[in-house]
């Protein structure tokens, strides 16, 4: 019962995020994606951290370059990131909303550390769609 | 540095030093930080309805940090630091109002293009500041501080301030337009009634591109009639842009524990190169 609470206080704190573009011009709500991959660059700047990972196409066996937005540092650290939480080298799952231009570029909502399991909120700026 | 002066440097640094390693918070930010003089109920929670703040004068004392407030009626918590939200009336002024904001006939065409192309020309993604009117109502830290004479908001976004003056100044006759105009306030009772003007042309509003222009007159009414809440009554006097005079009343609730943390958008703004466009 406690991990439904839970839950769903984390799906309502997803829901009350930073707006500082236009999230439905940019990403497609309709376009979950689920990526699992190894970081291997953080920028963690305003107005919106971006995380890079590679994540393998197992049907091609490529590489590729996958770019997470996340919310700006403020929001992560109010929500109980620190800057280290991520580590180049680290394995993450990632959720989120595809980029409609077809980049691989996702706004993150939420973040998995492998290694622990841990699951923290990315300050996705889904809220502000319209 | 003779002895004496470098005795006293080092006696400095071993306090700086002491006094750091005994307060781990020095390292670290300051959210979660307790606000001084918060009233507490019986079992700890924050007393939202405890009585109002006042300075020396005996008039209500606005400082604190705000956030919009979107509770449902009979909800009386502080807003959390991790859960900033954004007002409805950032989508348009006018949602409450049956027939919308009363845009004059040029302005019209503007606001549907930039609700039809979802806002991508917005001055607030270039990283542009936010005018006061649009602060309120964004998921970014108002720091209030009053005084007198003078009070100061702080925006953490852009690491903004406004300043309104209440030390019986009057508005200036030919403001130089700016973004945040030229404020200056008197009380009527406990109200604090705040008179604008000078803000630059075509500043938004909102994510629909509601504007104000140059000629533009704002009047706030600030309350704060217990500890938790701010009611802020304000009427648009523009007829280069409105065929009438139009009101809102926004709500903001006090945010306890938390801080500014600076958000200077044009570090690494992204949106325009990612939807290719240009400046």
């Amino acid at each position: 019962m406690k991990i439904l609470v839970s839950i769903f206080i984390l799906s309502l704190v997803s829901l009350v995020v930073d707006a500082h573009h236009s999230f439905p011009a940019e990403y497609d709500v309709n376009q979950q994606v689920s990526l699992r991959g190894t970081v291997s660059d953080i920028e963690w700047t305003n107005p919106h951290i971006f995380i890079y990972i590679d994540v393998l196409d197992t049907k091609t066996g490529d590489t590729v370059n996958w770019a997470l937005e996340l919310g700006g540092p403020n929001q992560l650290l109010r929500l109980g990131w620190k800057r280290d939480s991520l580590k180049l080298g680290d394995t993450i799952s990632v959720q989120g909303s595809r980029a409609r231009n077809g980049k691989p570029l996702v706004n993150a909502e939420n973040i998995t550390m492998t290694a622990t399991g841990k699951r923290m909120l990315a300050g996705s700026s889904r809220e502000s769609a319209k | 540095m003779n002895k004496s002066k470098s005795r006293q440097f080092f006696r400095y640094l071993s306090f700086l030093f002491a006094f750091v390693l005994g307060n781990p918070q020095a390292f670290s930010q300051w959210i979660g930080y307790p606000t001084k003089g918060v009233p507490r109920n019986a079992d700890g929670s924050v007393n939202m309805m405890a009585s109002t703040p006042r300075l020396a004068s005996g008039k209500p004392d606005l400082s604190g940090l705000w956030i919009s407030d979107i509770t449902p009626d009979g909800e009386n918590s502080p807003s959390d630091v991790f859960n900033l939200p954004t007002s409805r009336f950032m989508q348009n002024f006018g949602v409450d109002m049956p027939e919308g904001l009363p845009y004059q006939d040029w302005l019209n065409p503007i606001v549907q293009h930039h609700t039809d192309n979802l806002a991508i020309e917005d001055p607030h993604i270039r990283c542009l500041p936010d005018n006061f009117l649009r602060a309120y109502g964004l998921p970014h830290l108002l720091k209030f501080v009053h005084t007198e004479e003078l009070m100061i908001v702080l925006n953490e976004m852009n690491v903004g301030y406004r300043q309104v003056f209440i030390d019986g100044r009057v508005l200036p006759e030919d403001p130089s337009p700016s973004w945040q105009g030229y404020s200056a306030a008197t009380w009527e009772g406990d109200t604090l009634v705040i008179e604008t003007i000078g803000i630059r042309d075509g500043t938004w509003l909102d994510w629909s591109g509601s504007q104000i222009t140059e000629q533009g007159k704002v009047r706030e009414e600030i309350s704060r009639p217990d500890y938790g809440h701010l009611l802020i009554k304000v009427t648009v006097d523009d007829p280069k842009a409105y065929t009438s005079v139009w009101s809102v009343t926004l709500k903001e609730r006090i945010v306890v524990d938390g801080e500014l943390i600076d958000e200077v958008c044009l570090e690494n703004e992204r949106f325009v190169e990612h939807m290719d466009m240009e400046y």
